[in-house]
């Protein structure tokens, strides 16, 4: 069977506080992050999911990766659902987004171990792993420095190694190279185009034109929680007045501007 | 199971492993607690001695020689002095400006007076004293004569009227339990102290360690693993518990260390009055409760959205238990009725009062642990989903 990731017509409405209406400038109660999302991601390829802030990239990863339930819809990661077998789907997957920080006192090699306990792996498995990681990250100088004590590039490198200590079938990154020097990022790309080549699924969100268009087989534009379009990088630069991804991405945006 | 044990091993290292926290949260609370009390002790101990030591200084008019003797017959130094050359008015004044202790003025036909007693011309005489009460060595020495001048007048009594005078004889033997007084005086304040440092001690770190994690979004990384929350909230109450009993024995310690001190009676009040099997209640007793506050504060923890808020929210729970516990304070004696010691930190005051003043029965231990074992399940429940929950775990 094929690792595929189906999500079908996702919805999530958050309610909003009135710290936030503030914060928004608006009189709304509730704000539509995902509004009918839906796409396939397949196996040996890259689906990138390209949005603007705040256009419901990181709460659809979120979705997917079990940490909030949809109001309405489906997912499906490798043939389990969400909503019954969320441990399952949490095992196979690698979910990196910002927000997910490491613990400031400890190491990366006594976090990988530590996650890779919880994940159940044996004791020669994770030094596997960690040996494997950590070269391909260039982690090893570093292993024995508190987290605290690393830089951004550093920190975020672990933080990769880490969601990847249990050799997960669906890899699932929110912005993996946002604040990282070109050739960190570099490093981090090259990776991901390593493991698409040993047949691993792939999302990734961003908001950068250029990766998408380096990386990805397939793309899906989320503006304010809508997928207007979802096909593969090759149909959509086929497509009828396709001049570049820049311009059909600011095309859609000024399109959408102020309709909600 | 497992991966609970893990998570435990994960949060003990991180305070063994940090000098800070192993000083601030074993090693300070023991510590402070021995100083600061063996220093109160100290300050109320030189007082008494003070007074003691003080020689007292007395101006008299016409004061009968036995008097003197017999306030000089008791152990403390006094100096008299004959007043006559003094106005009244000053000696006022010194009084009030604690330079003399006492005046005490007789009538100049004093004894006389009181050998012609039976003469109908005779007024009985009057003594005048002038003290200051808001003085302590003056007030002191108030008693001291006060009690001379009674025995004087019981002695005059005697020689006029022999033992018909009395309408009873009186024999008084002081007869106490020298161990239950000490515990009655050890549980009117062990149990407050403990509470509040079970408290403190947990307080340190609950908030940090949950609403802390929230916060710096590391407990979201653990969240996406495929643990489960329930393995998340026992590792979290059973690391802390741990930790907050290390932070309870601790001060627990530094208490027993200085009690004798603070009490002010280090010949006679001990912690040696307890046997083995009291320390192991007293034991049993903390680490129940400890399971209790730890729950109640990694409930609100996992509730907050941040530390300071974590911090705001304990509070209201604190002030009960504290209030409860102080309530017992003055007058330690435990409560009869078997249903109270369900209630959680009043039981555990409680069975402290009945295991210091050696009135504990098992019922009352058992009530104890199977009721705490009880709130700290519902609370893990509790807690386990509030983990599972986006609106507390994922909201902005
Ligand atoms: N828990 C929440 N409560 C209220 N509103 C939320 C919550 N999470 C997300 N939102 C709102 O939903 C919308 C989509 O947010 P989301 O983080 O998914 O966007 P994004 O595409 O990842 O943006 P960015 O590029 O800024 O990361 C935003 O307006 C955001 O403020
Ligand atoms: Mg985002």
């Amino acid at each position: 069977m094929k690792q595929n990731l189906i999500v079908e017509n996702i919805t999530k409405t958050f309610k909003l506080s009135k710290k936030q209406q503030k914060l928004k400038h608006t009189h709304k109660k509730t704000i539509t992050a995902c509004d009918g999302i839906s796409f396939t991601a397949h196996q040996g390829e890259i689906y990138g999911l390209l949005g603007p802030n705040g256009a419901g990239k990181t709460t659809a990863l979120r979705i997917i990766s079990t940490l909030i339930k949809p109001d309405s819809g489906y997912v499906e990661v490798g043939g389990s659902d969400i909503f019954n077998e969320s441990k399952e789907v949490r095992r196979k997957i690698a979910f990196l987004t910002s927000e997910l920080k490491l613990e400031d006192h400890f190491t990366p090699n006594y976090l990988f171990t530590y996650f890779a306990k919880l994940h159940n792996l044996d004791e020669k498995l994770i030094n596997q792993r960690k040996e494997a990681l950590f070269r391909r990250f260039g982690i090893n100088p570093f292993k024995e420095v508190k987290v605290s004590d690393l830089s951004t590039g550093m920190k975020q490198k672990t933080s990769i190694a880490i969601s990847l200590v249990h050799d997960p079938e669906f890899i699932i990154f929110d912005e993996p190279t946002n604040g990282l020097d070109v050739l960190t990022a570099k490093n981090v790309t090259d990776y991901l185009l390593e493991l698409k080549n040993q047949g691993k699924t792939i999302i990734l969100s961003t908001h950068i034109l250029s990766v998408v268009e380096k990386l990805c087989d397939r793309v899906g534009i989320i503006i304010n929680g809508k997928m207007l379009v979802n096909d593969t990088l090759k149909n959509i630069s086929h497509s009828d007045n396709y001049i570049d991804l820049e311009t059909l991405f600011f095309d859609l945006i000024e399109e959408h501007k102020g309709v909600e | 199971m497992r991966n609970a044990f893990i998570i435990i091993k994960k949060e003990l290292r991180r305070v063994f492993t940090d000098k800070r926290l192993i000083f601030t949260i074993i090693i300070l609370p023991g510590l402070a607690i021995y100083l600061m009390y063996s220093f109160i002790g100290n300050a109320i101990g030189n007082t008494i001695e003070d007074v003691e030591e003080h020689t007292m200084s007395i101006y008299t008019e016409h004061m009968p020689l036995v008097l003197q003797e017999a306030i000089k017959d008791t152990e403390s130094d006094v100096i008299f002095t004959d007043a006559k050359s003094v106005p009244l008015s000053l000696l006022k004044e010194k009084i009030k400006a604690g330079d003399i202790d006492l005046y005490i003025a007789f009538p100049p036909d004093f004894t006389e007076r009181i050998t012609a007693y039976e003469d109908a011309a005779t007024t009985i005489p009057t003594v005048t004293i002038i003290y200051n009460n808001g003085e302590r060595y003056s007030e002191s020495t108030y008693y001291k004569v006060q009690t001379a001048l009674n025995n004087y007048a019981s002695s005059i009594n005697y020689d006029r009227f022999g033992d018909a005078m009395y309408p009873f004889m009186q024999e008084t033997t002081i007869s106490v339990d020298e161990d239950k007084a000490s515990g009655q005086q050890i549980a009117g304040l062990l149990p407050l102290l403990i509470i509040m440092f079970l408290f403190t001690g947990a307080m340190s770190i609950g908030p940090d360690s949950i609403a802390g994690e929230k916060e710096r979004g590391t407990i979201a990384t653990l969240l996406v693993t495929p643990i489960n929350r329930s393995d998340l909230a026992i590792g979290k109450v059973l690391s802390l518990s741990i930790i907050s009993l290390l932070s309870a024995i601790s001060s627990f310690t530094g208490i027993l260390l200085s009690l004798p001190k603070l009490l002010n009676q280090e010949d006679t009040l001990t912690a040696n009055i307890y046997q083995l099997q009291d320390y192991f209640l007293i034991f049993i007793t903390l680490l129940a409760t400890t399971f209790v506050i730890v729950g109640m504060i990694s409930m609100v923890s996992a509730f907050a959205k941040t530390i300071k808020e974590a911090s705001m929210l304990i509070l209201p729970f604190y002030f009960l238990s504290i209030i409860t516990a102080m309530s017992t304070m003055f007058a330690p004696e435990p409560a009869s009725d078997l249903v109270l010691y369900l209630i959680p930190i009043y039981n555990t005051i409680n069975v402290l009062i009945r295991i210091l003043t050696f009135d504990v029965a098992s019922i009352h231990v058992i009530l104890l642990v199977v009721s705490s074992l009880g709130y700290t399940g519902i609370l893990i429940y509790i807690i386990n989903k509030l983990f599972s929950s986006e609106k507390i775990m994922f909201s902005k």
